[in-house]
């Protein structure tokens, strides 16, 4: 393959001009929260870098991330597949079977230096019998794949954290790479499925700063998972008003009113769904009409869909979220701003910010 | 002559498929198709909020 060729080029041969270069790029500056200037970085970054090896292993999986990536609309699949990445090994789309997928790998990891994606939980029951690829169990195969890559992105919630089948009474022992591999660089891209963008977007920022963007406690990236969707949700309007959906189908469901009592998990759920949306920026759950159902946050199928979620701020906000996400807050911020907001709001306002301090801790 | 072919991985597929087959003659005589991965979703729906269960099993 033309590996040697940079991105610049294979931009040109491809007769992408560079007008669409540079939006994409300022898209990916958005994506990643990134002051706009950066844009001409990550341009000359990505013009110069050449195709990173990439290989995408499936375990326990619904293929569902691989089809969120697949409808991807920037770059298209055939650019980010083509030009950004070099995609040596995903089994959903790759031309060979059998012994001949299973030579790229081999290839790939005798090489080294390449990017590992992984998609599905790993079974870790049984000695790891209940995924098993080429007469290899999933473990036995992400710990060949681990040992000599340069980064591993996980993708989903499976691949983080177990995902359903890690649901209790979990009959696999299905685990995250996390809970397996250590001492490799890995970042989660949460979600159920993850955003296409923002695969693309830490794509972007590691081939520009050569590093992975910055994780927020859980190994996500805070471009993605800093903010609360309740903060960014068209709907919160109605949520302050006291605006509530209370049945499918009732006259607040039909006005866009705030799906929080039918179990919307907005209020605990930190993604950047609201902002990027999905379907090429059209739409996401919430505007769709049904509740968030925290896809992002670990060990979500455990909290009821369709109930309330306890929540800690009864009131608006005094102040708004900053751009820079806050990422830990000590016990004498936290008591400070309690303080100051119980002299503001009286005593309801310190108890509920210093519940929020306790939630986070 | 007897020969035994084994496809694993089956790709552009979702999901995981092994084929094994039996040649004899220059023909298939028997073949054997298998899913290698299990997830168990029976046994977790199980005892959940109804309600739930598409969300669940529309990520088979
Ligand atoms: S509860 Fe859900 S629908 Fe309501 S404002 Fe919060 S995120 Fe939006």
């Amino acid at each position: 393959m033309e590996r040697s060729m940079t991105l610049a080029e294979e931009l040109a041969v491809r007769g992408i001009s560079r007008r669409e270069f540079l939006k994409f790029c300022t898209i990916m500056a958005g994506v990643l929260a990134l002051p706009v200037d950066r844009a001409e970085k990550i341009a000359r970054a990505l013009e110069s870098v050449r195709r990173p090896p990439v290989v995408w292993m499936h375990f326990q999986e619904c293929t569902g991330c691989t089809e969120s990536l697949l409808r991807a609309n920037r770059p298209s699949v055939a650019e980010l597949v083509l030009d950004i990445l070099s995609l040596n090994y995903l089994e959903t789309i790759m031309a060979p079977a059998g012994h001949a997928a299973e030579k790229s790998l081999h290839d790939t990891i005798k090489e080294g230096g390449y990017i590992t994606i992984v998609e599905g939980s790993i079974p870790t029951a049984d000695d790891g019998i209940y995924c098993c690829i080429a007469g290899r169990t999933a473990l036995d195969i992400l710990k060949e794949v681990a040992a000599n890559t340069a980064a591993i992105i996980t993708v989903g919630a499976c691949a983080f954290y177990g995902g359903w089948p890690s649901t209790p009474p979990n009959p696999t022992g299905a685990k995250g790479v996390k809970d397996i591999i250590s001492g490799v660089p890995i970042v989660n891209l949460s979600g159920c499925p993850p955003n296409a963008d923002n695969i693309t977007a830490t794509v972007v920022h590691y081939l520009t700063f050569k590093e992975l963007p910055a994780l927020d406690d859980l190994g996500r990236p805070l471009f993605a998972h800093g903010r609360r969707i309740h903060d960014n949700c068209e709907r919160r309007g109605h949520f302050d008003a006291g605006e509530f959906v209370e049945a499918w189908g009732d006259e607040g469901h039909r006005k866009g009113w705030c799906l929080y009592k039918m179990g919307c998990k907005g209020p605990v759920a930190f993604m950047n769904c609201p902002s990027i949306r999905w379907n090429e920026g059209t739409s996401w759950p919430v505007g769709a009409g049904h509740g968030c159902i925290a896809c992002g946050a670990p060990n979500f199928w455990e909290m009821p869909a369709y109930e309330p979620v306890p929540i800690h701020v009864l009131t608006p906000p005094t102040t708004y979220p900053e751009v820079e996400p806050v990422k830990e807050m000590s016990p004498i911020t936290a008591g400070v701003i309690g303080a100051a907001v119980g002299v503001a709001a009286g005593v309801a306002g310190a108890v509920a910010v210093s519940q929020i301090a306790k939630k986070e801790e | 002559m007897a020969q035994k072919i084994v496809i694993d991985p089956v790709t552009r597929i979702e999901g995981h498929l092994r084929i094994e087959a039996r040649i004899e003659d220059g023909r298939v005589a028997e073949a054997w198709a298998s899913g290698t991965m299990f997830r168990g979703l029976e046994i977790i729906l199980k005892g959940r909020d109804p309600r739930e269960a598409w969300l669940m099993a529309q990520r088979i």
